[in-house]
Formats: structure tokens, C-alpha cells, sequence
């Protein structure tokens, strides 16, 4: 199975984008009927889960629900608790022309995003939400002529540099012993089937010595030190591959690094088959982090990194919905 | 044939404006379910598999005899590594059964197999001929909604232009060139796809009622006409058709659900006559099982440890 050897990179997956055809209609109409020019940059959810099949990633996915919309007030309640939907904060930059869609300053952008996710983490924020840390950012330009989207996601990463290097990585079945991982595999369900903390994506294990595990809030950090316990710092793992970590774990090393200066940090990536704990598909690592340059003062936000590749390019994507959007199509069809 | 599914659809809608929901059970009956057993079938399979969740759709679509917050059901990135149509070739060619018939079906299943052969049923029944497909069965084919072959495309700007020069390069990404799934076979990258799978609620069939909407291997939206790929090619031209999604936009391909009612009855009598007692509760594990046999390929989840209502023995 898949151990890595100590010492190397610690490489993460990058998250990937899904777009549903409603978040498209949605923006459209918001666009058409209440902004106008208006391009403020505009708040939208995204919704992710943790990977539930061993040969497909899960995704950051964007639904009609992403915007809110003015009668649809509904949103935190209906989505709350929803375990296949987690939510993530993000921003939306949309654009007038497909000019300003290029011209977007993107590495500033990113710069920005990142900022807010540093700030989160030195206030504290981020260990009360901790869905901020994998907050996002989406510019698009939506061509209602067309009916075309031109858009590009970014997921920012604060970057550690030197990056984390990797101790050791397997299988988080064979990492605990098969009566924790009983335990865990129990505690894991019962987390993920509440429907208060369902939702929440980073979280601790604790193991005591007699094998019994339990799941808890990060801001119990303290409350869980000492008596001989594992501490694992826990996270629900869209990524399926069985050598490398998802994305949601850069900024978690972060903040596990900056909020409680550990060096050496073990971490699981959580994830699922079949909508239940699967601790063959979850991976167990320990990452060790040196101090990177600056880093004690906050005001110096570290590099942001995240553009996603459109099929390994660094480009945005385009998606063309005519065929269900202009109406003179859909007259012609209907007729 | 457009014409006629336009009409038929107008039809069935009006019907359903000026009939009230099912409210009696007639499951055992005639294999159909009423709105609130459609609850209770479905509130089981989310709990049971978790995959699935109820979701409340477009506010505008919403139906006023479901609950708000349970309009539909629905499961999300769902693998689907190889396109039927290929699978049956290949069955074809190894002189095997074309249709799924593998051991989990234990021989029950069978019962239902050749529906679409009894045409003296489907005299009352609207055409299912509904959907040409023409013979174009590329298999291989990707094209999706970006750069596919839409004529008005053409001024998707050249990519490279805006590629941004390498200002950080940064080790701890995985570089990949894009992220596929794992793979049956090396050649055949193009071939993953996603789908999301609902389950609506069809008031006129009193059925549930599969939609498919599916993703190319980089998440791009597929077109609902190649989502035909990925249906058995005994209904791919016959019983799956596109149209609106009552709670979603756009026109997704579904399973239409003309026969369900009569396929579901023939299942439970089948379980009755093994002395099992048929509970409506697992009326969509059933129902996904059958489903399973248009759909072979795409792997949404509807197994679990049960029995299907109690045992005989």
C-alpha cells in the first residue's frame, strides 16, 4: 500500500471546480434583473464533501443555492446539517466585458483572499469557523449575449516555505491499531451523521490508551493535551488518491502551525465509501514544518498560490449554455 | 415526434394540475407510491445511504404537496468509469448477455427483463418513441458544452494568450496535468464521468423518477444528449428522454416512467410469491435496483445490508 518515504515534499492535490447549470441561471437573472453594472465583488457559498468513492475526487461544487437570492431566504436553514454539502465562503469578481475579465489583476486578487484567510487564523476565527480556512474565489464574465461563462476559480493556499516535508503517509488503517480504528471509524459516523457537526470540515481526533476515540471541535485543542492521547488533527478529504493529501490541508498546516507552533503535526485525511467512514480510502501522515522566514509577524501575509489549471494550463474555462438559455433557441425548439 | 412529446407533455401537466396527489397506498397493488410513502421511501434511503440527500431545488418549481425541504432527492459526483454503449459492445462481442446480469441480480430481477417486448401493454401508455437518437453512436466522443462542436463558439479566445507567466512555482503542488480518476485500463482517460442522479417525485405516474446530469472527466457539463452514452442501449433510443427538470434549470435526460409503476408491481409480486412481505420503506432500494439495469455503469449507491422485507425462511 502507499507509504511514502520520509523526507519528501508533502505534495496536495488541488482541489478541482464543478459548476451546476443553476449557479449559471442564477447569476444570469441576478445579473438581468437587480446588478446591472454594478460589479462589487458579490459573497457566494460553495459546497464540498469529503471524497466518497476510491476512484473519484470530490469537488467544490457551485449551485443555484451559491447565490443568494432575494427569495430565497431559506439558504442557511435548508442547507444546514446537509453532511454532502459543506459549506465554504467565497467571492464572486463578475465582469462587464470580457476586457476587464482579462485585465483582472489575479495575482493581487489572490493576494487578497489570502490575507483574509492569514487574519482568520491570527484572530481566531478560523479555529470557531474553520470552513474559512478553504474560503475561495471565482471571476467570471457572464456573456448574456451569448450566453456563454467565462470564468476561473482560485482556492488559496498559504504557502509554507520551506514547504512541509512528509514523515510519513499510509493508509489510516494501517496507522492505528484495528481496535482505534474501530473506534474512530464510529466516531467519525457519529460526527458526520450530526446534523450540527456534519458540516464542519476540520476537526480533532483524540485516542485515548485504551482505544477509544472521540472527535472534537478545534477550539478544544487545549482540553485535549496530555494522558498519553493521540492527537490527530482531522479534515474531510475531497482528494481520492492514495500518495497525496487534498488541498483543504495547506491552510489547516497553517494554522495548526501558527496557532500552536506544533513542528511536527499528525493529520487525517478523512474520507468516506458509500456515505460512511472509510479508513482504508483515509490517509494517516505526520508533516513536519521548519519555521519559515517572517512568519512570527503577522502583518507579513506569506505567498498565495490556488489558480486552477484548465486541463493542466494555466487558462480560464468557458461554458457555453445556449442551448437551455437564449430564449430565441428555446422558442425555435419548443415550436 | 417533438410535437407529440410537446403535446403529451402539456397533456400530463394539465392532469396534474386538476388531479390531487395519491394519497391512498396502492403500492402493493399496482407498484406505484403515494407522495407521503414517497417521503417515507426516501427519508430511509438517506438514511441508509448517506450519498443521497433530500434538496429543496429552484423556489419558483417548488410543489406545494412535498414538503419545502424534501422536494427531490439527489446524489452527486458519481462515478461512471466506461460508457455502456462500449461495455455492451464488448459483451456483444464476447458473446455474452447484452444486458447487466451479474450475481447480485439473483435471478429476480429477470422477471422484468424484456418489458419494452409487450407492446399489447403499452396501447393506454404515451409513445415512447419520443426520442430519436440518430445513429451516431460514437462512443469515443468528448465534445461538451466547451468547444464542442456549437457553431457560435468560435470566439473562445485563444487560452495561451492569458496564460500567466510562472511567478510562483510552488513544490507542494501536486503537479498533475489535470486530475483524472483511477482507471480500469490506461488508454481510456476520456471515458470518466461524473453524474449527479436525482430522484423526483412524478405526480401523473405516482413514481419516483431517475434524472441524469452529467460531467466530462474535467467537470465540464455534458451535453444530455451524450449522456445517452452512458444509458443501456436497449433504452438509450426508447424510455430515456430529455426534458426540463421539474426542480433544477435545464434539460437533464431521465428515465421516463411510463413502465415503473407496472416494473415495480411485477418486483413485489415476485417477492411475494417468495413469502417475503414487501415493505414501502424500501420501495427505492427496489426501485435503484431496477434502475441499475438502464444505468449500468454509473455507480450511485443503493445497496445496503437489508432484507427485502423480512425472510421466508
Amino acid at each position: 500500500m502507499a507509504k511514502q518515504g520520509s523526507g519528501s515534499i508533502l505534495q496536495f492535490a488541488p482541489f478541482q471546480s464543478a459548476v451546476d447549470e443553476g449557479f449559471w441561471h442564477r447569476l444570469s437573472s441576478l445579473k438581468l434583473n437587480k446588478l446591472g453594472i454594478d460589479d462589487s465583488p458579490i459573497s457566494v457559498t460553495g459546497f464540498y464533501a469529503p471524497c466518497s468513492h476510491s476512484q473519484v475526487s470530490n469537488h467544490l461544487t457551485l449551485l443555484s443555492e451559491s447565490i443568494p437570492s432575494e427569495s430565497d431566504e431559506q439558504l442557511s436553514t435548508t442547507n444546514l446539517g446537509n453532511r454532502n454539502r459543506c459549506s465554504i465562503p467565497g467571492t464572486l469578481y463578475n465582469t462587464n466585458t470580457l476586457e476587464s475579465f482579462h485585465a483582472i489583476d489575479r495575482q493581487s486578487l489572490l493576494k487578497q483572499e489570502a490575507k483574509k484567510i492569514w487574519e482568520d487564523i491570527h484572530s481566531g476565527k478560523a479555529v470557531e469557523d474553520s470552513a474559512v480556512l478553504s474560503r475561495f474565489l471565482l471571476i467570471s464574465f457572464a456573456d448574456l449575449k451569448k450566453w456563454s461563462f467565462h470564468y476561473w476559480f482560485a482556492f488559496p493556499a498559504l504557502v509554507l516555505d520551506p514547504p512541509a516535508t512528509l514523515v510519513d503517509l499510509r493508509p489510516a488503517s494501517q496507522w492505528f491499531s484495528s481496535q482505534e480504528a474501530e473506534s474512530v471509524s464510529a466516531a467519525c459516523n457519529e460526527w458526520r451523521n450530526s446534523s450540527t457537526t456534519a458540516d464542519v470540515p476540520y476537526f480533532l481526533v483524540s485516542v485515548a490508551s485504551n482505544s477509544h476515540a472521540t472527535i472534537r471541535h478545534l477550539k478544544d485543542w487545549e482540553a485535549c493535551q496530555g494522558d498519553g492521547r493521540k492527537l490527530l488533527f482531522g479534515f474531510y478529504d475531497p482528494c481520492h488518491l492514495q500518495n497525496n493529501p487534498g488541498w483543504p490541508l495547506r491552510n489547516f498546516l497553517v494554522l495548526i502551525f501558527a496557532r500552536w507552533n506544533l513542528k511536527s503535526i499528525c493529520f487525517l485525511c478523512y474520507r468516506e465509501n458509500r456515505g460512511f467512514a472509510d479508513l482504508g480510502l483515509s490517509l494517516v501522515g505526520e508533516a513536519s514544518i521548519t519555521v519559515p522566514q517572517g512568519w512570527r509577524d503577522s502583518q507579513c501575509v506569506p505567498n498565495a498560490v490556488g489558480w486552477e489549471l484548465n486541463k493542466g494550463r494555466k487558462a480560464p474555462r468557458c461554458i457555453g449554455l445556449a442551448k437551455s438559455m437564449d430564449p430565441t433557441r428555446l422558442a425555435v425548439s419548443a415550436a | 415526434m417533438e410535437l407529440q412529446q410537446k403535446f403529451y407533455g402539456i397533456f400530463k401537466g394539465t392532469v396534474e394540475k386538476i388531479t390531487s396527489p395519491r394519497t391512498v397506498s396502492a403500492f402493493k397493488e399496482k407498484g406505484v407510491l403515494s407522495v407521503s410513502e414517497f417521503i417515507l421511501a426516501g427519508d430511509n434511503l438517506v438514511s441508509k445511504c448517506p450519498t443521497w440527500s433530500w434538496e429543496s431545488g429552484e423556489p419558483s418549481k417548488r410543489k406545494s404537496y412535498l414538503p419545502a425541504d424534501k422536494q427531490f432527492l439527489i446524489t452527486r459526483n458519481v462515478p461512471c468509469l466506461r460508457r455502456a454503449a462500449s461495455v455492451e459492445e464488448e459483451y456483444e462481442g464476447a458473446g455474452g448477455e447484452v444486458l447487466v446480469d451479474n450475481e447480485d441480480n439473483d435471478g429476480w430481477l429477470a422477471t422484468h427483463g424484456k418489458p419494452k417486448d409487450k407492446s399489447d401493454e403499452d396501447e393506454n401508455l404515451p409513445s415512447m418513441e419520443a426520442l430519436e437518437i440518430s445513429q451516431k453512436n460514437n462512443v469515443q466522443s468528448i465534445s461538451t458544452y466547451f468547444g464542442g462542436e456549437e457553431e457560435e463558439e468560435e470566439d473562445i479566445p485563444d487560452m495561451a494568450e492569458y496564460e500567466e507567466p510562472d511567478s510562483v512555482i510552488d513544490p507542494a503542488t501536486l503537479q498533475s496535468t489535470y486530475l483524472v480518476a483511477h482507471e480500469p485500463d490506461d488508454d481510456n482517460i476520456l471515458r470518466t464521468r461524473t453524474y449527479d442522479v436525482s430522484i423526483t417525485y412524478d405526480k401523473y405516474y405516482q413514481t419516483p423518477r431517475v434524472w441524469l446530469t452529467g460531467y466530462d472527466e474535467s467537470r465540464m457539463l455534458l451535453q444530455p444528449e451524450l449522456v445517452l452514452e452512458d444509458v443501456s442501449q436497449d433504452h438509450a433510443r426508447k424510455t430515456v428522454t430529455i426534458e426540463d427538470h421539474p426542480h433544477l434549470p435545464g434539460k437533464h435526460a431521465s428515465i421516463h416512467p411510463c413502465r415503473h409503476g407496472a416494473v415495480m408491481k411485477k418486483i413485489i409480486d415476485v417477492l411475494v410469491s417468495r413469502g417475503v412481505e414487501p415493505e414501502v420503506d424500501k420501495y427505492l432500494f427496489l426501485f435503484l435496483k431496477f434502475v441499475a439495469s438502464v444505468i449500468p455503469t454509473i455507480e450511485y449507491d443503493y445497496t445496503m445490508d437489508f432484507d427485502l422485507g423480512g425472510s421466508s425462511n
